[in-house]
């Protein structure tokens, strides 16, 4: 059976008010459970604390990730009632991405390298762990 | 389009943007009003496929808590 695997988007808040180590763990989870479920992650982006545009749940503040990953579709309803029942974790938006979307992921993904080689090349700068 | 009279916003090239990302805040600022509200098409000059997307990002970007539903205006 060819393994039909989509590439989706997940953006999620975790509760700003949870410690370091708290938030890494939940973050850790997620990912772990993407991964457990056949998935294969292609990149986590942690927004860190930003403010919120209105109160949820009486917090102001929430940690942003945003990630990306590849898994069979069988996985996402699985993946966000999860996340639905998971208390630390505020909102979240899982988008496919489709050709548009890809072209679009691909063309950032590609002028953000070019942007930190062009700094790497005057800098000199230790270069993200990706 | 005889009554754009008064444009907020300078009429921002769009036919070369592919697909509008909800996470672009800077784009889709350009769009809202002081109250969050979406612009009209007839005031921003926004063709009606990207006004759809628009419309479906900023909708995006408020259920993500990055832009407000309704923001405080000046009183």
């Amino acid at each position: 059976m060819a393994e039909q695997a989509n590439t989706y988007e997940l953006t999620y808040i975790v509760n700003g008010v949870l410690s370091e180590n708290q938030t890494k763990e939940v973050v850790g989870r997620i990912s772990k459970y993407i991964e457990e479920h056949g998935g294969n992650i292609l990149e986590v982006d942690e927004w860190g604390t930003r403010r919120l545009a209105y109160p949820i749940r009486k917090k102001r503040n929430g940690y942003y990730v945003n990630m990306y990953f590849r898994a069979p579709g069988e996985v996402i309803a699985r993946l966000e009632r999860s996340l639905q029942i998971d208390d630390d974790i505020l909102r979240y938006l899982t988008l496919k991405l489709d050709s548009k979307m890809l072209r679009h992921y691909e063309q950032q993904k590609s002028s953000e390298k070019r942007a930190r080689a062009q700094e790497i090349g005057t800098l000199g700068r230790e270069d993200d762990e990706d | 389009m005889a009554d754009t009279r008064q444009e907020t916003t300078e009429t921002f090239d769009t036919s070369n943007i592919e697909y509008v990302d909800y996470k672009d805040l800077e784009l889709l600022k350009r769009f809202i009003n002081e109250q969050g509200k979406i612009l009209p098409r007839r005031i921003t000059g926004a063709s009606s496929k990207f006004q759809r997307q628009l419309t479906l990002a900023v909708k995006r970007a408020r259920h993500l808590a990055l832009l407000p539903f309704v923001a405080d205006t000046v009183r």
